[in-house]
């Protein structure tokens, strides 16, 4: 079988240790772990450090001042199933539960989705595949795969809880020894596979919240398979606040940044997404069809809106 | 059945004493006798096994497709803390392989590398993550040679050969001729020629379990293996044979199997590496391949290209077939002699056909070697042969499935390449699912994007000839009758998730009037158990399943001969069941099973039998067709309802209706649970399942991204069981493990032309193709 690569373990108390401790080089934040160990046992990670963000207290779910507030290690199986979610965030709750499978909704934590290291078919293989290939860009590697005479890596943004929070206006407090920022979920991602996230290496993300009074979001994701797969094409949709208003969508999985779009009507969303969309071919589906399919998946969810 | 009474002789020749079925047993839905132990974790596994001081082998695997290996530079791995010594390919030069014709594999690459992925040398050390660090330390240098990557390319006289010593002009492994009645004749006579090309793409097995070895060098010399095989006495042989052991001096013992569905058929690297460093080092060595390296492993379905003529009369019937096809099979040969017969020799199947002609290539490329996998070699042509006929009927206005019902062969007939066929179920399957489905009054009228497609076909069970020439037995049962009642079954078999232990269990709990709990199975250890040639070919069932009635039978006759004197009865006139054993005519006047145990022992001496069986040499008209005759055919039908959403492609498989003639069910539990995995396999290589390649690498060598179906994307299955009573089954029985897998693809794919009026000849029909197929019919 595949081993895991030897490490040490932490599990701090309070998030300014564990801060500390990421400060180190070598050190890295484990919460679910369910993508973070598959990760290293294709030996794209091999850190001296494990910092668990188990006894941190950063798991449960309450409601302050129109807000929900949500512990970043709390799961995705809890964060789906908690009735204001279901409730008031619809949207929220169905993402969560197209993450994997039930069974790692279980370990999977929200915080873990929010800052899912970027994915690509020649980045997340097994060592020995990707030493035959000549590594990558994105590790260990100097050529791009995907885009050999480009000089950027392409890796994808692939987190499921992403594009609905964004469109619900959500935001994610991070702390470190050095103190606590609060920023817009929207604002947390940029257009570069290697460095997809905006945050030093000593944060930790501590809590997510989402205002209550958000606009009606659809999310729809587009995979081979019902259960375990990554999407092919991700999107959430709002409607207008007000009548006359503006559409918006937030499209993931087709670059390393999800990708706003805004229009004003539902049919010229899907156009505008389908112009804005770039998506590469996977390993099961060419550009072609997954640019295709920004433009359905787009129609479809803001035809659920109504 | 009436259909039966035209037989000839050889279709009656009774293998067992052909008394009617007494035990009570046949046909219920008992749970396995050992599937509590694998749903509650309790099945010991290959890679559960723990020995004092064990250490772990780790390959070092070739990074170039086609090379010679220059230097391999160890050193770096053996200076790490915990590695404990390694092994290279020139230390085990002998070749084996399962066909004696085709031995090309050594067990690490020697001089030079075939495909990337191969193993080139093996570290050892005392723990997994030490040996796989230390293998990756290893620096192998190459000298890069042109890969050969395609069948063009494999037919090339200027491509270098991948096997030097092959004399055949290009890399071809083998090349497969034959004809029979006359084919040009056939098609001036047709009403109507159908031509096209298919390509069906390679795909793996993928059993849940990898490829798992853990050898221990015994104090004496010997050597005792444990594997996770399909076929414990092929590895038994070629373990043996590559190091240059007595076969009497190795012990090879197959634990529980996490299935192999054709994938373990082979000797693997990981058994014969794992014995030889284990002598090597004098201490238990196991190596349990990675996922990745189960895909390097491989020895799954061949790619193929396929060229199909079919001419026909206006009635439907078929006046001949010209057929060709080219299977990519990767660096070695494995199974692929037999496979090269496969693709052609079941197409007169299961229609009457006296006109045949086909010319297969099995051909070697620089990619992972292919080999048998669940229907081997007879899928991929069954879907262009079932396409073929749906075409045929609706251009002459025929309903498929009363065109294939009007030229279905009898029970009794022998097919236009000397086949033999005892029994058919063919009608009564196509009328099942037809009758379930709705297929009469619903195909062609669904309306877009939903279709109903119905495709049938037949397999083997097992082959008439053993793969190395022998006269011996092919399945062997040994039984031990204990005086507390215990029968203890001792058979070579390695049941890996099909259902044999219980098979076993069940035949000889029926012949002894006892329960298939009440016996204890020892199988697949060539210590204990007498020979059985394997899990392959669909040959269990019927041939230990015969081995094993006629030991249950001898040690029937123990018994019966000790109660009819107690009693003052003849032996005949008594009955075995219910634990009983009772004069038939009075069920009062009897003993229990465990006096009638008691009664034999006193009489003879303690219970011990042997069963074995051959097929009978039903032969064939031609000579050399060594690779096709089975001493019984099964027969499946299947109607496939699908939904294709026009916007993205995707085509959902609403449900599938499956019938199948496996002769007689020994457990309906199993056998719908056999051809409901083969559904299941189908699902998976008609919408999803493709290995594909950049150049020589494997694109995803990994479960996130060679899709399997899981749950949602299972249909719903409605399963029928057909019962011919082949008589030379043992009850009757013929196989159900693989045949259904043959007809999945096509009835799905001759759905999809119903749904969209496209004929898809591309496995998987992946959305992207289906809507590029839908834009193309639209402008």
């Amino acid at each position: 079988m595949l081993p895991l690569p030897s490490f040490q373990y932490e599990a701090p108390t309070d998030v300014v240790e564990a801060s500390r401790l990421l400060s180190e080089p070598g050190s890295q934040l484990i919460a679910g772990g369910t993508d973070l160990l598959v990760s290293m046992k294709h030996r794209l990670f091999e850190p001296r450090l494990l910092v668990s963000a188990r006894r941190l207290g950063l798991r449960g779910i309450s409601e302050h001042a129109g807000w929900l507030e949500i512990g970043a290690a709390t799961t995705l199986h809890d964060v789906a199933r908690h009735p204001t979610v279901l409730a008031r965030l619809p949207a929220l709750a169905a993402a969560c539960r197209t993450v994997a499978t039930p069974t790692i909704q279980t370990m999977a934590t929200l915080g873990g989705n929010l800052m899912l290291d970027t994915r690509c078919m020649y980045y997340n293989q097994p060592a020995g595949w990707r030493a035959t290939l000549g590594y990558c860009l994105k590790r260990e590697g100097t050529v791009c795969h995907v885009a050999p005479k480009g000089r950027g890596c392409y890796a994808t943004h692939s987190a499921d809880t992403v594009p609905a929070l964004w469109l619900m206006g959500a935001e994610a407090e991070f702390s470190s020894a050095r103190g606590v920022r609060r920023v817009a979920v929207s604002s947390m991602y940029r257009e570069d596979g290697i460095a997809w996230l905006r945050l030093e290496r000593d944060e930790v993300l501590t809590r997510v919240f989402v205002p209550l009074d958000t606009r009606r979001v659809v999310h729809r994701k587009l995979r081979t398979r019902q259960a375990i797969d990554y999407a092919q094409v991700l999107v959430a949709v709002a409607g207008p606040v007000s009548p006359g208003g503006t559409w918006t969508a937030v499209i993931s999985s087709v670059s390393s940044s999800p990708i706003l779009v805004e229009a004003a009507s539902a049919a010229e969303l899907s156009e505008a997404a389908f112009r804005a969309c770039q998506p590469l071919s996977t390993h099961l589906a060419p550009a072609t069809w997954r640019k295709k399919m920004v433009r359905v998946e787009v129609a479809r969810a803001a035809a659920l809106i109504g | 059945m009436s259909e039966n009474d035209n037989r000839p002789a050889w279709a009656t020749y009774p293998t067992h004493t052909g008394e009617p079925a007494e035990g009570g047993v046949l046909g219920r839905r008992d749970a396995k006798i050992d599937g509590r132990a694998r749903i509650v974790g309790a099945a010991v596994f290959t890679d559960d096994l723990k020995l004092p001081r064990m250490v772990f082998g780790k390959f070092v695997r070739s990074t170039q497709a086609h090379a010679r290996i220059v230097a391999v530079d160890v050193s770096a791995a053996l200076a790490l803390p915990g590695v404990v010594g390694f092994a290279t390919g020139a230390e085990l030069p002998k070749k084996y392989g399962v066909i004696p014709v085709a031995q090309d594999e050594t067990a690490m690459a020697i001089g030079k590398v075939r495909y990337i992925g191969e193993p080139i040398v093996c570290i050892a050390a005392v723990d997994e993550e030490t040996a796989h660090r230390a293998a990756r330390a290893v620096r192998v240098t190459y000298e890069p040679l042109t890969p050969v990557l395609t069948i063009e390319q494999a037919l090339d006289p200027k491509m270098p050969h991948i096997h030097e010593a092959s004399r055949k002009p290009s890399n071809i492994l083998r090349r497969v001729f034959q004809e029979y009645g006359d084919v040009d004749a056939g098609f001036a006579a047709s009403d109507l020629v159908i031509e096209d090309v298919y390509e069906y793409p390679g795909s793996t097995h993928v059993p849940l379990e990898a490829h798992v070895a853990l050898a221990n060098p015994e104090p004496d010399g010997k050597l005792t293996l444990w594997s996770s095989t399909q076929n414990p006495h092929y590895v038994h042989r070629d373990v043996a044979h590559v190091l240059g052991m007595r076969e009497q001096d190795v012990r090879l013992i197959k634990p529980a199997i996490g299935a192999g569905y054709g994938g373990k058929c082979d000797p693997f690297c990981t058994d014969i590496v794992a014995g030889h460093l284990a002598r090597k080092l004098g201490r238990p060595v196991k190596i349990s391949l990675e996922r990745e390296e189960v895909f390097y492993a491989h020895r799954g379905r061949h790619p193929t290209r396929m060229w199909l003529k079919m001419g026909f009369k206006r009635d439907g019937s078929i006046t001949a077939i010209d057929f060709k096809a080219w299977a990519d099979g990767g660096a070695y040969a494995s199974y692929g002699v037999v496979t090269s017969y496969y693709l052609g020799v079941f197409m007169p199947l299961p229609y009457r056909l006296e006109n045949y002609r086909f010319e297969s290539h099995r051909l070697y490329t620089n990619k992972p070697p292919c080999g048998p996998k669940r229907g081997h070699g007879a899928v991929q042509p069954r879907l262009a042969l079932e396409m073929h006929i749906d075409r045929a009927a609706l251009q002459l206005g025929l309903d498929p499935a009363g065109m294939r019902k009007a030229n279905c062969i009898e029970a009794g007939s022998e097919t236009c390449n000397g086949l033999k066929v005892t029994s058919v179920g063919m009608r009564e399957c196509i009328d099942a699912v037809v009758a379930a489905s709705g297929y009469a009054e619903r195909h062609g009228r669904l309306g877009p994007g939903r279709g109903l497609g119905l495709a049938a076909s037949a397999y083997m069970c097992g082959a008439l000839h053993p793969v190395y020439q022998n006269e011996l037995s092919q399945s062997s049962v040994q039984l031990k009758v204990d005086r507390s009642g215990e029968v203890t079954l001792f058979s070579g078999t390695a049941d890996c998730g099909q259902g044999s232990i219980h098979m076993l269990a069940a035949l000889c709990a029926e012949r002894l009037g006892i329960e298939p709990a009440d016996v204890r199975v020892i199988e697949g250890d060539t210590a204990l158990t007498p020979v059985d040639l394997g899990s392959y070919s669909s040959r269990v069932t019927f041939m230990a399943g015969n081995a094993c009635i006629s030991a249950s039978d001898r040690v029937r006759e123990r018994l019966a001969s000790a109660v009819a004197a107690k009693l003052g009865v003849e032996s005949s006139a008594l009955s075995f069941r219910g634990r009983r054993v009772f004069v038939t005519s009075e069920p009062e006047r009897g003993v229990s099973f465990v006096d009638a145990v008691w009664l034999a022992e006193e009489m003879i001496g303690p219970i011990g039998e042997v069963g074995g069986y051959k097929p009978h040499k039903i032969g064939s008209r031609f000579r050399r067709q060594s690779v096709g005759p089975s001493p019984a055919y099964s027969f499946t039908a299947q109607v496939a309802e699908v939904s294709v959403d026009p916007e993205t492609g995707i085509v959902t498989i609403d449900k599938i209706w499956v019938a199948h003639d496996c002769g007689r069910a020994i457990n309906r539990t199993i056998v719908e649970g056999q051809i409901e995995g083969c559904v299941y396999m189908g699902v998976g290589e008609a919408l999803y399942e493709e290995q594909r390649y950049r150049g020589a690498m494997m694109t995803s060598p990994s479960l996130l991204e060679y899709k399997i179906p899981t749950v949602h994307e299972t249909p719903e299955i409605e399963t029928f069981i057909i019962e011919t009573h082949d008589p030379n089954g043992p009850f009757g029985a013929k196989e159900a493990g693989e045949g259904p897998q043959l007809s999945t693809v096509p009835a799905i794919a001759n759905a999809l032309y119903d749904a969209t009026g496209v004929w898809f000849r591309q496995p998987p029909f992946t959305p992207d193709r289906v809507l590029a197929a839908l834009s193309r019919k639209v402008t």
